[in-house]
């Protein structure tokens, strides 16, 4: 049993003994060039980052992440942001010495 | 037309210099990427990215190994490449249809029958074609160059860049995978 069962096996591993090689496709040359004349770069070379479904994939992200930020400023409260502002305020002017103008503006109060 | 002569031709960019190289090689290249990666189509289209390669890097070719060699060794290395991207791609697939997407199958790549193998061969041929396509990458190259281009051990340490040592072992491990597939898809 063994014996017919190796004889298959060194069958089937001989069986490419003295095949004949198989010859390249009639038009070879003229699908060639025209493979050349395209300017076509070699499929397996394309980029998969240029499949449709990766920039929709990228586009969708993009979207998802605009939407959040959005979403995010809509709901933090008014007070909160008005406080910042005043003390952005507050800091600009002091940066650029403007509290100095109050007395001109206390002058024109009083008019 | 001698090798320095096409070497020189294909420099210039003569078409009638590619011509020749294509008509001197097509088959080489073809049968070399067919018994790689086990479809026409597929094997077609390696042949003709390996002739524009050529082509394009005419020019960085030093002529240290043979002509042929540096053909051989371009052929294996786009066909492996193209082997790795239809893997990626069943991977892909897999993972799309995980998600409901995709509905087409991933279809199982059927029987490969050689073109060029004897008729009463032919079913021991596609069962030794299925066990290779299961072997290690550098097994599968060295298996193939010389069982199916006929190269010698020598002419195949040139291509792979290696030693005629290296090669008898690749080769003996190979045999001796096969012969574990051959027995795991038996049993």
């Amino acid at each position: 049993m063994d014996i017919e069962n190796n004889k298959k096996m060194e069958e089937i591993l001989n069986s490419l003994d003295g095949c004949q090689r198989a010859g390249a496709p009639d038009f070879f040359y003229t699908r060639l060039k025209a493979k050349m004349e395209k300017g076509l770069e070699p499929s397996t070379a394309q980029s998969w980052v240029l499949r449709p479904v990766y920039a929709v994939a990228v586009l969708l992200v993009v979207l998802l992440i605009n939407a959040v930020v959005i979403f995010n400023n809509n709901n933090s409260s008014f007070e909160e942001k008005a406080s910042v502002d005043t003390e952005v305020f507050q800091s600009i002017a002091a940066e650029y010495k403007l509290n100095d103008n109050n007395t001109l503006y206390d002058l024109n109060q009083d008019k | 037309m001698n090798e320095q002569e096409l070497i020189q031709g294909l420099r210039n960019a003569d078409e009638t210099a590619f011509k020749y190289l294509v008509d001197t090689y097509k088959d080489r290249v073809f049968n070399t990427a067919i018994g790689i990666v086990q479809n026409a189509e597929d094997a077609e289209d390696v042949a003709q990215e390996v002739f524009i390669q050529v082509f394009r890097s005419i020019k960085d070719f030093k002529a240290e190994s043979k002509l042929s060699t540096w053909i051989y060794r371009i052929t294996t290395t786009r066909a492996l490449d193209l082997l790795r991207s239809r893997k990626s791609k069943k991977r892909f697939g897999i993972i799309q249809r995980l998600f409901g997407e995709g509905n087409e199958p991933v279809h199982e790549i059927p029987d490969f029958n050689h073109p060029g193998v004897a008729l009463d061969r032919k079913e021991n041929a596609a069962k030794l074609f299925k066990a290779i396509a299961q072997l290690p990458e550098n097994q599968k190259i060295a298996f193939t160059l010389h069982k199916l281009e006929d190269l010698s051990y020598q002419e195949v340490s040139e291509v792979m860049k290696t030693s005629v040592a290296a090669i008898e072992s690749l080769m003996h491990r190979a045999k001796q995978n096969l012969r574990k597939i051959l027995e795991k898809e038996k049993g």
